[in-house]
């Protein structure tokens, strides 16, 4: 390749224009062959994906579509034989993610400006840093046991508020890591253009990183929403699940998840059956979300 | 002598600018020295910012001309590891000791950057936004601020109608002129412009450069730019800036003209830099 463009700068001491052109052609060739092996992988690679993708998806709704019926969602779940339903599962799974988001997210915001704003690379903040990404990879029975040891022993009893603290800890660092990247995103001339106006920096924060950084936000939190709402190892220590109607968070309380659990490997056929719809309706809400989410900021803009 | 018939034909229209008596001081710079980290970049300068005029700074990339715009609204003290010492006085106080009140100190002196930055709203809260961190106005009083502001920055006319839609809308010269408006709509006393014609094209240019000239009548105004075209046309004084040190500084026409020092020769005639 140096030969071609040294070529005007020394004529007569290099190769002629027929023999660069041969090279170029060899070079072009392995160029293209190579383009064409790396794309064939890559296309292989994305089919196997959606392949197993689409048949989850299929088998969901194959399964879970012939259960599917009113007395899902007006009936608590009922022994084997008796037309019983999911709303307490239903209804315990919406208090549970709720309730763990809305405890988790706040401390996940302030956590997440605290390292992009403040830290600025000081030695907590590194700590910091270190321990949340070490608790966004956690086995999240793990998060269970702790809770688990933390809220429902001492207290002699499983509870839904000690379910909801044990999504709370899931949530907390996915927020913090998403708040913190996004916030890393803007641009340093936005900061100093507000701080030039004599902005404190809480109102830079506040009324300019924030509303930049929005999108990716709510982003990462609705991420973490549906995160939680799949979540049954963190709820078997804590909220245990509740086979009774009950919406008192220091009772055992039911969950979507937990109730899949134990109904898909009963020996019951009506059982395995709602634990298809339990299935179905859990990712039917993900999916949900994320789509509700997607249009809200778009038209936001 | 030929450098200087070549020097006032390609920047016609200086002459004028020489007659200008320069007025008294708003900011005095005296002894500055800047530090980022270990390295010195600003060394020993002084220099006189007239009142309700425009100081150019020209100068090679490097050479410390914006390091002194941001030492003038303690922009530095975001970051830390900098630091400057000697004096800069402003109605008798040095506006980088310690002890200053760095919000007011930046509603006094006003920064526009090389790149429009528009906050992620509407172009009435732009504006109103950095008004609100200084004053409590009434409703109309704040409308009245920002027509005031846009009308100054030779906006008010293309976004009147649209004042409640979001500014990133707007084109990157709208943008530029928005940021000005942002900029007086708190009422500054000086106002810094960081090479604010970098990323526009030519039309846009020549707006923000009349409207520089405009805003002189109530403004100090202290300019970085890397067009000396553009220095020549809008400065009274222009500074010469070589690895961090003031070479020189005097009417532009002179500067351009017939400059004391060989380097500000070679750096005004393209012969480096």
């Amino acid at each position: 390749m140096s030969a071609t463009t040294a070529a005007p700068a020394l004529p007569g001491s290099i190769p002629g224009p027929a023999k660069d052109a041969r090279v170029a052609r060899q070079l072009s060739g392995r160029r293209q062959r190579t383009n064409r092996i790396v794309k064939v992988l890559c296309i292989a690679a994305t089919v196997i994906g959606l392949a197993f993708l689409a048949s989850i998806l299929a088998t969901l709704l194959w399964r879970g579509l012939g259960g599917l019926s009113l007395t899902v969602f007006t009936t608590s779940t009922l022994p084997p034989g008796s037309q019983g339903g999911l709303l307490n599962a239903i209804i315990g799974s919406l208090i549970q993610t709720a309730l763990g988001a809305a405890i988790g997210t706040p401390i996940g915001l302030l956590v997440g400006t605290y390292l992009a704003e403040y830290s600025r690379g000081s030695a907590l903040g590194n700590a910091v840093r270190f321990v949340s990404d070490v608790l966004l990879s956690a086995p999240s029975i793990l998060i269970g046991l702790f809770v688990y040891q933390l809220l429902v022993a001492p207290f002699g009893g499983f509870s839904g508020i000690a379910g909801c603290i044990a999504l709370a800890v899931i949530v907390i660092p996915i927020v913090v890591r998403t708040t913190e990247d996004m916030l890393r995103l803007i641009p340093v001339s936005l900061r100093e253009a507000a701080v030039a106006l004599g902005t404190p920096q809480w109102k830079v924060i506040v009324m300019i990183c924030y509303r930049a950084a929005k999108d990716g936000i709510v982003t990462g939190i609705l991420l973490a929403v549906a995160r939680v709402a799949g979540e049954t190892a963190p709820l078997l220590f804590t909220s245990l699940g509740n086979l009774n109607w009950s919406l008192s968070l220091t009772k055992p309380m039911a969950s979507l998840p937990v109730t899949i659990y134990q109904y898909a490997g009963s020996a019951f056929e009506d059982w395995v059956q709602l634990a298809w719809v339990g299935a179905l309706l859990i990712t039917a809400g993900v999916l949900a979300i994320n789509i509700i989410a997607r249009v809200a900021l778009r038209g936001g803009k | 002598m030929s450098v200087t018939t070549e020097q006032s034909a390609s920047f016609g229209g200086v002459q004028a600018r020489a007659e200008t008596a320069m007025n008294a001081p708003r900011i005095a710079i005296r002894n500055l020295d800047f530090f980022y980290g270990s390295n010195r970049a600003l060394k020993s300068i002084n220099l006189d910012f007239p009142d309700r005029q425009v100081t150019g700074m020209i100068g090679p990339s490097g050479c410390g001309k914006s390091t002194l715009l941001r030492v003038l609204n303690r922009m530095y003290d975001l970051y830390p590891g900098q630091r400057a010492t000697g004096e800069v006085m402003m109605d008798g106080v040095n506006l980088i000791d310690a002890g200053i009140d760095l919000n007011s100190l930046r509603a006094r002196i006003g920064m526009v950057f090389q790149k429009p930055t528009p906050f992620p709203m509407t172009i009435y809260e732009n504006i109103a936004f950095g008004v609100k961190l200084h004053e409590r106005l009434s409703r109309s009083a704040m409308d009245e601020r920002i027509e005031w502001s846009l009308t100054r920055a030779a906006l008010w006319g293309e976004v009147k109608d649209r004042l409640h839609s979001s500014a990133m809308g707007l084109s990157g010269g709208q943008q530029q002129r928005l940021c000005i408006a942002r900029t007086i709509a708190v009422r500054p006393e000086v106002i810094l412009f960081d090479e604010p014609t970098s990323a526009l094209d030519p039309i846009s240019t020549l707006k923000i450069e009349e409207l520089i000239d405009e805003l002189k009548h109530d403004f100090t105004i202290a300019i970085v730019t890397h067009n000396m075209q553009q220095a020549a046309r809008c400065a009274d004084q222009v500074a010469f800036f070589y690895l961090g040190e003031m070479v020189e500084v005097a009417p532009a026409a002179q500067i351009f003209t017939a400059p004391r020092e060989k380097r500000t020769q070679e750096y005004v005639t393209g012969r480096f830099g």
